[in-house]
C-alpha cells in the first residue's frame, strides 16, 4: 500500500482520531432564514409551516387528538394573535421573540383562569408556541454517522453540539479558527481537531485520520478493518478520587474544584462525586440560536438536566454571554454590546432565561453568574428582573426560588471596585477577557497568546487586590489561568481557594493543589 | 360606499348589510375548546366582520378570534348577541345563530357529550 499522504495542517484540538471521511455540504443560506424576508411574512410562514405539521400528524389519529389538534389549528389561524405579535414586530422586536411574548401572555391568562379546562388548555398552546418556534429558527440540522471525521470550510457550533461523539471522531476543516468556538468546544470535549488544511479531496467514506496533536489529516490511511478503536477516550487511568472536589493543601486548607461546562451532556462521562459541582456553565453554548433563547421550556430542561448530574453539588449557570465576537445566530441587533450589557438592553432575552432559571432554582443548589459586569447597577438591574419574573411565576403558581446571583470578574474597572458591588452574591474571576482588556489587544489578534503570557503579572496583582475587596464573599477562579498546574503557585498565594476547570484539566490542577501550601510556596518535600 | 366592489346597487344593497340577533346558549358546558372552533370556523367562512358581545355587555369581541371566544365565558344561559357588517351579513347571522340553536352540532359527534 502506498504511504500515507501527510496534509499538514494546523492543531486546535489535541488527540488523534481517525474514522470515516463525512463531507459537509457547504454551509448555504437554507441554515438561515432568506433576509428578504419582513418579520410578518417570516412569521406567516412558519405558522402555515406549523399547521402543515399538525394536519400531517391529524391524519389517522383518534378523535380525541385530532380534536385537540384542530383546536391548535385554529388558534394559530387566530386573527387576535397574529395581530399582537404583529404589532411587537412593528414595535421592533424579532420575530421569535414577538410570537414567544404574545403567547405567554396568553398561556399566563390560561393558567390564572378559574376553571379547569381553561387551565387545562394552557399546555395545547405552550405546545404550539414551541412548535412554531422551531420552525422560525430551523435549528434541526442533519446530524452526521457517529465516528466520523467531520471534513468541511468551517463548522457550526450548533452542529458540534447535536452531533453524538460518544463514538470518537475529529474535526478536519478546510479554513476555521482555533479560537473560533467549535475549537473551545473541541478542546473541552478532547475531540481531536485541525484547521487550516486546505481545500483537499476525500472521498465520503474513506477512513482518514486527524492528528491534533502534529496538526496533520492522514489521507488514505489503511483500510477499515485494520482500524479498531486504538485511539480511545483519553483514559482513566487512575480512578479520580471521589472527594467531592474538595481537596487539602499540603498544610492543610481547603481547596474547592469544580468544572467549567458547555454543553449539557459533557458531564455524562465525569462522576459528580470528583468535583464540588459546575463552577462556570457557559450558557451561549448549549443555547446558540435566538430560537433557543426564546424557548423557556428548552433552557429550562438543560438546567434540570445539570443539576440532576450534580446531584445537590453547587450549579453555576452564567447567562447568556453574547454580543461581540460572541454573536448569537438570528440577533443582528446591537452588535458592540456584549453580556451582561446586551441582556439589559434586550431584556426579553434575559426574560426567558431568568423563568427558566428560576424555575430550575426549586430543584437544587442553583446559581446565577451575570457576564461582563460592569457597574454595580448592572447587578441591581438583573436582580431587579428576578424580582418581576418571580412575581409573575408566583401570579401563575408556577414552583420557582430566587437564586443566588453572583458575578464574573472579568472587567477591570469591576475587578477594581469589587467592595462596591453590594448586590452580588459570589465573584468568580474570568482571566481570559481580564488579560485581553488589561492589555488592550483583540483576543482574535494572531499575538493575544503572546501578551497573554506577558500580562501575567498584572493579571495577578489585581486578583489579589480584588480578592481583598470581595469582603468576605465567595471568589472563584474559571478563567483559562485556572486551569494551567504552572500558574496554581501564584492563584493560591493571591487568595483563592476555588478552581473551575475544564474536566480534562482536573487530575493536573488537583496535584499540583495537594502539593503546594496554602499561601503557593511549594510543600517540604516536593 | 366602495365603488370598487359595487356589482349594481341593488345587488350591493342586498348583500352588504348590518345585521344583529340574539340568542341563548343551551349547550351543556359553554364555549369551550371545541364549540368554539365550529363557531369561528363557521365565522370565518363569511367575508363580513362578525362581532360577539356577551350579557348584555357593550363590549365586541372579534367572532373570528377563539381567543376570544373562549375567554368570553359563554356558559349555558349566557345570551350573546352577534352582529355582521359587510358582504353576506345576513346569511352569517341567520347560520352562527343556527348553530347556537343546534348547540354547536355536538349530538352529531358521536354522541360524545364535551
Amino acid at each position: 500500500m502506498a504511504a500515507p499522504l501527510r496534509l499538514k495542517a494546523t492543531s486546535a484540538s489535541p488527540g488523534v482520531a481517525t474514522g470515516p471521511a463525512y463531507i459537509a455540504a457547504p454551509l448555504t443560506a437554507a441554515a438561515s432564514p432568506p433576509s428578504g424576508l419582513s418579520g410578518h411574512a417570516e412569521l406567516d410562514d412558519a405558522i402555515k409551516t406549523a399547521i402543515r405539521e399538525l394536519q400531517d400528524l391529524a391524519t389517522g389519529t383518534d378523535p380525541e387528538s385530532s380534536d385537540i389538534i384542530e383546536f391548535q389549528i385554529e388558534v394559530l389561524q387566530d386573527p387576535t394573535l397574529t395581530e399582537m405579535a404583529g404589532a411587537r414586530i412593528d414595535a421592533g422586536e424579532n420575530v421569535a421573540f414577538a410570537w414567544v411574548g404574545t403567547l405567554d401572555a396568553y398561556i399566563g391568562e390560561l393558567e390564572c383562569s378559574e376553571e379547569d379546562q381553561m387551565r387545562a388548555r394552557a399546555v395545547d398552546i405552550l405546545d404550539i408556541k414551541n412548535r412554531v418556534l422551531s420552525v422560525l429558527t430551523g435549528t434541526s440540522l442533519d446530524d452526521f454517522p457517529a465516528g466520523s471525521i467531520y471534513v468541511g470550510r468551517d463548522m457550526e457550533p450548533s452542529r458540534f453540539l447535536a452531533h453524538d461523539w460518544s463514538a470518537g471522531g475529529g474535526i478536519a476543516l478546510y479554513a476555521g479558527s482555533a479560537v473560533g468556538h467549535v475549537a473551545l468546544l473541541a478542546k473541552s470535549r478532547s475531540i481531536p481537531m485541525v484547521i487550516g488544511a486546505g481545500q483537499f479531496t476525500t472521498d465520503r467514506g474513506q477512513h482518514i485520520g486527524v492528528d491534533g496533536d502534529a496538526g496533520v489529516v492522514v489521507l488514505q490511511t489503511a483500510d477499515e478493518n485494520t482500524m479498531p478503536a486504538q485511539f480511545d477516550h483519553p483514559a482513566t487511568g487512575t480512578a479520580p478520587e471521589a472527594d467531592n472536589g474538595s481537596l487539602r493543601t499540603a498544610d492543610g486548607s481547603q481547596v474547592l474544584l469544580s468544572i467549567n461546562v458547555n454543553a449539557p451532556d459533557e458531564v455524562d462521562s465525569i462522576l459528580a462525586a470528583t468535583t464540588a459541582g459546575i463552577g462556570l456553565m457557559r450558557s451561549e453554548f448549549a443555547v446558540t440560536s435566538l430560537g433557543d433563547a426564546a424557548n423557556e421550556e428548552k433552557q429550562f430542561a438543560i438546567y434540570r438536566r445539570l443539576l440532576g448530574w450534580a446531584d445537590g453539588r453547587a450549579v453555576t449557570i452564567r447567562m447568556l454571554d453574547i454580543g461581540g465576537d460572541k454573536p448569537l445566530s438570528g440577533l443582528t441587533e446591537a452588535p458592540s454590546l456584549r453580556g451582561v450589557r446586551l441582556l439589559l438592553a434586550r431584556p426579553e432575552i434575559a426574560r426567558v432565561q431568568a423563568r427558566a432559571l428560576l424555575r430550575a432554582a426549586v430543584f437544587s443548589n442553583l446559581r446565577v453568574m451575570l457576564p461582563m459586569v460592569t457597574f454595580p447597577s448592572d447587578v441591581d438591574d438583573i436582580r431587579q428582573i428576578y424580582r418581576e419574573e418571580a412575581s409573575e411565576l408566583a401570579r401563575r403558581g408556577v414552583p420557582h426560588r430566587i437564586p443566588p446571583i453572583g458575578m464574573m470578574v472579568e472587567v477591570p474597572a469591576a475587578a477594581l471596585m469589587l467592595d462596591r458591588f453590594e448586590s452580588a452574591d459570589f465573584f468568580s474571576f474570568g482571566t481570559n477577557d481580564l488579560a485581553q482588556y488589561l492589555i488592550a489587544s483583540a483576543r482574535e489578534d494572531a499575538d493575544f497568546a503572546l501578551y497573554q503570557d506577558r500580562a501575567v503579572p498584572a493579571v495577578l496583582r489585581l486578583l489579589s487586590q480584588a480578592v481583598k475587596l470581595a469582603g468576605g464573599k465567595p471568589v472563584s477562579i474559571c478563567g483559562d489561568m485556572a486551569g494551567d498546574p504552572a500558574r496554581t503557585a501564584d492563584l493560591l498565594a493571591a487568595g483563592i481557594c476555588h478552581f473551575s476547570v475544564a474536566p480534562a484539566r482536573l487530575p493536573a490542577i488537583r496535584s499540583a493543589i495537594v502539593g503546594l501550601n496554602a499561601d503557593g510556596t511549594k510543600a517540604a518535600g516536593e | 360606499m366602495s365603488g370598487g366592489l359595487r356589482i349594481g346597487g341593488r345587488e350591493t344593497e342586498q348583500v352588504h348589510a348590518s345585521c344583529e340577533t340574539e340568542v341563548e346558549v343551551k349547550h351543556g358546558v359553554g364555549l369551550h375548546a371545541r364549540p368554539s372552533v365550529t363557531f369561528t370556523r363557521l365565522a370565518k367562512s363569511f367575508p363580513c366582520s362578525i362581532e360577539v358581545a356577551v350579557n348584555g355587555s357593550d363590549i365586541w369581541l372579534n367572532g373570528k378570534s377563539i381567543i376570544k371566544i373562549m375567554g368570553a365565558r359563554i356558559r349555558k344561559g349566557s345570551v350573546i348577541r352577534i352582529r355582521a357588517d359587510g358582504i353576506l351579513a345576513e346569511e352569517a347571522i341567520r347560520a352562527l345563530k343556527d348553530l347556537v340553536e343546534r348547540n354547536f352540532d355536538e349530538e352529531k359527534r358521536h354522541g360524545r357529550t364535551a
